[in-house]
């Protein structure tokens, strides 16, 4: 059996729950999904609508809020309790904060930030990137069941979760917390603006190069980022010259991004560029030379003059 | 501003093989003389011992025999004795063997190194001798009294493009010496201010310099075995320049590929690192690599101007040793060995100077005697000619290394007249005689065997803090889209071989303007050497910035 | 106070690294190598920590011998000693074979704090900090941008990051274990007398005979294949911008 701990918030489900159910479900072996909080009646009756054996309901007034010493107790709890053959995680936050910790309290170990999984020779093996996504590896968990890892998030599809032809049925699960043994004692969540942009959270990105010109030209790069809801950043020439803050240059002496979507705007290119947006899952290049670097590592090219194909996509992006 | 000081007997600056072997030797001196130990400090600009070293490397060992006869037991990299020695003239298809290798080009005895691993070592070494290696901090300034060099202002650090402080400024130090030892290396930045200063070098003929290329490859171990090497000259070279290529095979099918082109070339047009993808793709080198990948590069400038070009290198409680005073062999592409004999020179020097209480320029020109009486001039006298033979074309370059065998390095008139490098570069027109120049040899780039300037630059592994001055100073940015743009076609944009200087569209349409990514900077000198105008000043960057030649 | 940062030498951030010949690891007998860098900013917070509250700063390294390079630009940068725990079979170890060695050269040191970076930058398992403080014993939080000790030093208060722009203050007894994220301050340079008194500096030299079964193991290592050929998209530029916009929305599902 393989066990997903789904994540909540406050009774809403974390999308990339249904990610790493759909990972589950392609394991060959029965999937249970377990949701752990203080009320979490509702997220396990959505749970319910995919296709898995069960929906395990883990309650205690201690769960909420997140802490990792409750939710390792209670975890190691459900686990022992339902011996799966593998423990499987969104690689979320708050994932990084408990489950290897969970992990190392059973004697295993967790492999994190997975992008797929696969049989190898017989074997289940998990694939993750390795030195800031050069490589991707093939790892074998080790010794006796359960097995943890956790999915990357991204790597899945939520549409790709196979729903059941009928509600799953909902069990509850109860386990043993001493509110006093939690040590963590955590005040409420707020939002605040960072002090500089995180692009490496960005999910997309609208990057400009030097084919940009001047500054004068850059509101086109930024009204396409804006219609995508996505972060402006630049190469260096386009930093280097001031246009735009050295916080948004992406490469060897700037970020290392991997976003669902990066689209080049004017940028060649060169290996220094590359090296900072390659792990970009779709990666797309506006550029009027045809054998601009950018090209060999882009999914989608227009070879073109920049100044007609941008307000064209946003014209196609706002259009409907 | 409070701005820390140290006080040390003897500062050496520069970590190579001739600063590290002049610290070796006062650590030595210090254990076998006794009394009261000189304290000895290494200021070193690369973030780590060696790492920006870059040479061939065939390594002469004599010198370090002589610095440390127990090198074998200490573990020095001395892995590969050379085992075969062969030299081409290169067609443009066609690589000739010479039948015989000339005598001083013979490499019997000697070893196939990475002077990167060699320079770590020592440094190890050093360090484990008591003298303090500080790495990550560059000379950027002789302090003087009067006209007495007294020690070395090392860099700010955290200032930000503008030349403001950030919040981690650090002002630089004051490092107050009694001796000065300056093996900054080839175009060194203190020595360069030295030299004019005092203008230790009237009299003598003006340095002259040659650009070096280099990759590290991986290929299969079977195609050329540990401890050859092979030189070429020729292709893609035309009479008119002088130079050549070099391969020397490091154990498990590392190869060490390069190629030297002299900073005196005529044509404003001329490519060096075009010069090198060339020499690539000729098939004695091209089946040598194919298949094999490329995992490192560099580039650096060399002195050629040998015997006649060496400065007076002693001031008042300062020496200067290796390639910034000029001490290398061009015939025989070697280096290493003189640098660590003149820091070794050095060190006796300064050590007796110090002990004795008198560092003058008087006192000091010990050294002079010791290089004049030593291995160093029986090794360069007799090939003083050379170099600037070469100046008379490849042919008569041959001729006389040939006959300089025989006559002891006599020529007709001696000193041979040279010239600064950048003062033979013609300017476009001359050169083509009016009209328009024809497209110059180009090269395919294939990222396999041949890459382009940037590619390149990322396997040199150049690191510098982006926002940071420029420490690329040109005097007259004007001139570059004025004149010289006209008169060279901005030459700064070929012999650099990081893509340093671009000629962009100024904004707004305003013709052209000069663009400095400084932080590409490879710290080969070139430009400091070659430009045209001499308007570019090479400083160093943000000590720890540069590039890190690991194997090189 | 007694904090010890526990510090990675990992493979330079733009080293071009090709994978060995076993196909397990990456080639780095030649690599330069480097501090990883959110351990650089744990270092410099302790460093912080230590002027504020003073006591005593303490890195703690477990890998082969050539991790003393980073172990001792700490101690130029101000630790007050070291502990390297010393196995050559540490230098490709997973997360949880480094907590191990490194919480066993720990236990007995009692310290009040310890910080190890957020994540690796060669195997980013992310986790070695969380393991070590599960084998401690103590209680963590992750991914730490601001760091507040209580005035009567028997706890402390510190600043999560979550997702999207979201943060939480955690308070915690000490001692307790905390991991790092880059940015948290602004880096120091070292500085001569640094590097001078670092010589003097204790490192206590741990060895370790052969490591903690792993749990893991990495059958192979090697370069992502990219999955597609370019797409390349002809027509005018309105026609091409409405086909990419489809392509993104139907086939890449990006937007
Ligand atoms: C040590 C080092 C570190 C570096 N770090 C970084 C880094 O972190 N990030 C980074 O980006 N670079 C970095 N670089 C610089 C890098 O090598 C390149 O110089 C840089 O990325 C080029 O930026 P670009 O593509 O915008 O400009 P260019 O290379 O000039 O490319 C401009 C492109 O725009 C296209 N174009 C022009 N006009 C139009 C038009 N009208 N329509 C469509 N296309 C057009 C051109 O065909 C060309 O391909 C670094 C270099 C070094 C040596
Ligand atoms: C391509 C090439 C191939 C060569 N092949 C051979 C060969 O096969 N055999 C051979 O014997 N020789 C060879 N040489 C020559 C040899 O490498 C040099 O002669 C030798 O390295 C000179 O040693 P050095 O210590 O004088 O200078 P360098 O080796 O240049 O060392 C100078 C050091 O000083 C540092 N420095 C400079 N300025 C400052 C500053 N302001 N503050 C702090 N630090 C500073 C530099 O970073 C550098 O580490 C070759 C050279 C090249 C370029
Ligand atoms: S800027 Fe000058 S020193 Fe730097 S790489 Fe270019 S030519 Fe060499």
């Amino acid at each position: 059996m393989t066990l997903v701990i789904a994540e909540q918030r406050g009774g809403v489900l974390n999308p990339a729950t249904w990610e790493t159910l759909a990972a589950a479900q392609q394991m060959n072996a029965p999937v249970t999904a377990a949701v752990v909080g203080a009320r979490v009646q509702d997220t396990a009756a959505e749970l319910a609508a995919a296709d898995v054996a069960e929906v395990l309901a883990v309650e205690h007034e201690a769960l909420e809020p997140y802490t990792p010493d409750g939710f390792v107790a209670a975890l190691a709890q459900v686990v022992e309790a339902t011996g799966p053959e593998r423990v499987l995680f969104p690689h979320t936050y708050q994932t990084r904060d408990h489950a290897p910790a969970l992990a190392a309290r059973l004697g295993r170990v967790l492999i994190p930030d997975c992008i797929g999984s696969k049989d190898r020779d017989g074997q289940r093996v998990f694939v993750r990137p390795m030195f800031q996504g050069k490589f991707v590896a093939d790892v074998l968990p080790e010794g006796p069941a359960p097995h943890f890892a956790s999915f990357q998030i991204g790597a899945y599809r939520a549409d790709a979760c196979v729903r059941g032809a009928a509600a799953a049925t909902v069990r509850e699960v109860a386990v043993q917390l001493d509110a006093a043994a939690i040590r963590q004692r955590p005040e409420a969540p707020f939002k605040e603006a960072k002090q500089a942009v995180d692009l490496t959270q960005a999910e997309r990105i609208v990057a400009v190069g030097r084919g940009i010109k001047g500054q004068e030209h850059l509101p086109l790069a930024q009204e396409l980022a804006k219609v995508l809801d996505a972060e402006l950043a630049a190469s260096r020439p386009i930093c280097d010259s001031g246009w735009l803050p050295m916080d948004r240059q992406i490469g060897s002496s700037g970020q290392t991004v991997a976003p669902k979507l990066y689209l080049a705007v004017g940028i060649s290119g060169a290996i220094q560029h590359l090296v900072g947006m390659k792990g970009a899952r779709t990666i797309v290049a506006v550029n009027k030379d045809a054998d601009a670097p950018i090209f060999e590592v882009a999914d989608y090219g227009i070879v073109g003059d920049l100044f007609e194909v941008v307000p064209a996509i946003v014209a196609a992006l706002d259009g409907d | 501003m409070e701005r820390e000081t140290l006080d040390v007997d003897v500062l050496v600056v520069g970590g190579g093989p001739a600063g590290l072997a002049a610290a070796y030797r006062l650590a030595r001196l210090n254990a076998e003389q006794g009394g009261e130990p000189l304290m000895v400090a290494v200021l070193e600009k690369a973030r780590a011992a060696g790492a920006h070293m870059l040479s061939g490397a065939v390594l002469d060992p004599s010198a370090l025999t002589d610095l440390m006869p127990d090198w074998k037991s200490r573990g020095a990299p001395l892995d590969v004795p050379v085992r075969d020695d062969r030299i081409y003239f290169l067609t443009a298809r066609r690589a000739l063997p010479f039948p015989v290798t000339p005598p001083p080009l013979r490499n019997h005895g000697h070893y196939v190194v990475s002077l990167n691993r060699l320079a770590k070592w020592l440094a190890e070494q050093v360090e484990a001798a008591g003298v303090d290696v500080f790495t990550g901090f560059a000379g950027t300034e002789l302090l003087y009294e009067g006209d007495r060099v007294v020690g070395v202002r090392t860099g700010d650090r955290g200032l930000d493009r503008h030349g403001e402080r950030k919040g981690t400024f650090e002002p630089g130090v004051d490092i107050r010496a009694r001796v000065t030892v300056l093996a900054d290396g080839v175009r060194g930045n203190l020595t360069k201010t030295l030299i004019r200063r005092f203008g230790l070098d009237a009299g003598r003929s003006p340095q002259s310099y040659a650009i070096g290329i280099k990759e590290l490859w991986d290929v299969d171990p079977d195609r050329l075995p540990a401890g050859s090497v092979i030189h070429t000259m020729g292709h893609p070279l035309r009479h008119e320049e002088f130079g050549g290529g070099f391969i020397y095979a490091l154990p498990e099918g590392r190869l060490s590929v390069g190629f030297v082109a002299g900073l005196d070339y005529r044509d404003p047009l001329f490519d060096p690192h075009v010069a090198f993808q060339r020499f690539k793709r000729h098939p004695l080198v091209s089946n040598l690599l194919a298949g094999g990948q490329m995992v490192r590069y560099g580039a650096k400038a060399l002195p050629e101007g040998g015997w006649h070009a060496l400065p007076r290198c002693h001031a008042d409680g300062a020496l200067i040793a290796g390639d910034a005073a000029g001490f290398l062999n061009s015939m025989r592409l070697k280096g290493i060995h003189l640098a660590m004999r003149s820091g070794m020179h050095a060190a006796d020097a300064a050590f007796r100077a110090v002990r004795e209480g008198d560092v003058s320029g008087a006192r000091l020109s010990e050294y002079a005697r010791l290089v004049e009486e030593g291995p160093i001039r029986r090794e360069l006298y007799p090939v003083r000619n050379v170099h600037q033979s070469f100046a008379g074309g490849l042919l008569a370059g041959l001729l006389y290394s040939g006959m300089s065998l025989v006559t002891g390095g006599w020529w007709f008139r001696d000193p041979m007249p040279s010239h600064a490098g950048h003062e033979r570069t013609r300017t476009v027109k001359r050169y083509f005689g009016g009209g328009v120049p024809p497209e110059p040899p180009g090269v395919p780039i294939d990222r396999a065997l041949t890459f382009d300037r940037l590619t390149n630059v990322h396997y040199s592994g150049t690191r510098h803090d982006e926002d940071q001055p420029s420490h690329l100073l040109v005097a007259d940015t004007d001139i570059c889209r004025t004149r010289c743009i006209e008169e060279y076609a901005n030459p700064c944009t070929r012999f650099c071989p990081a893509n340093v200087y671009e000629i962009v569209d100024a904004d707004a349409g305003a013709g052209k303007r000069l663009q400095i990514n400084a932080s590409n900077c490879v710290h080969c000198k070139t430009c400091d050497i070659m430009d045209p105008y001499q308007i570019i000043d090479w400083v160093p960057p943000e000590g720890g910035g540069g590039p890190s030649y690991e194997g090189m | 106070m007694k904090t010890a940062v526990c510090i990675k030498q990992v493979v330079t951030r733009d080293w071009p690294l090709r994978p060995a010949e076993s196909a397990t690891w990456v080639r780095d007998d030649d690599a330069s190598f480097e501090m990883n860098e959110p351990d650089a900013y744990a270092l410099e917070e302790a460093l912080r920590l230590k002027e504020r509250h003073g006591g005593e700063v303490v890195v703690c390294s477990a890998g082969p011998a050539r991790i003393s390079q980073v172990i001792r630009e700490a101690l130029a940068r101000g630790a007050d000693r070291a502990i390297h725990v010393e196995s050559d079979a540490l230098s490709a170890a997973g997360a949880d074979a480094v907590a191990a060695a490194l919480a066993a050269a720990m236990q007995d040191e009692s310290f009040d704090l310890v910080l190890t970076g957020l994540q690796s930058d060669d195997q980013g398992f992310g986790q070695t900090g969380v393991v070590l403080a599960e084998r401690l014993g103590l209680p963590h939080a992750t991914i730490i941008m601001e760091v507040d000790i209580a005035a009567d030093g028997a706890g402390l208060r510190v600043k999560r990051e979550l997702e999207s722009g979201w943060f939480q203050w955690v308070a915690m007894p000490l001692p307790a274990l905390l991991t790092i994220q880059s940015g948290i301050n602004q880096l120091r340079y070292a500085t001569l007398r640094g590097i001078m008194a670092a010589k003097r500096k204790e490192i206590r030299t741990v060895p370790l005979d052969g490591v903690a079964s792993q749990g893991q193991r990495i059958l192979e290592l090697y370069v992502p294949e990219k999955t597609s050929a370019t797409r390349f998209i002809d027509g005018s530029a309105p026609e091409a911008a409405r086909e990419l916009v489809r392509l993104l929305r139907e086939e890449a599902r990006v937007l």
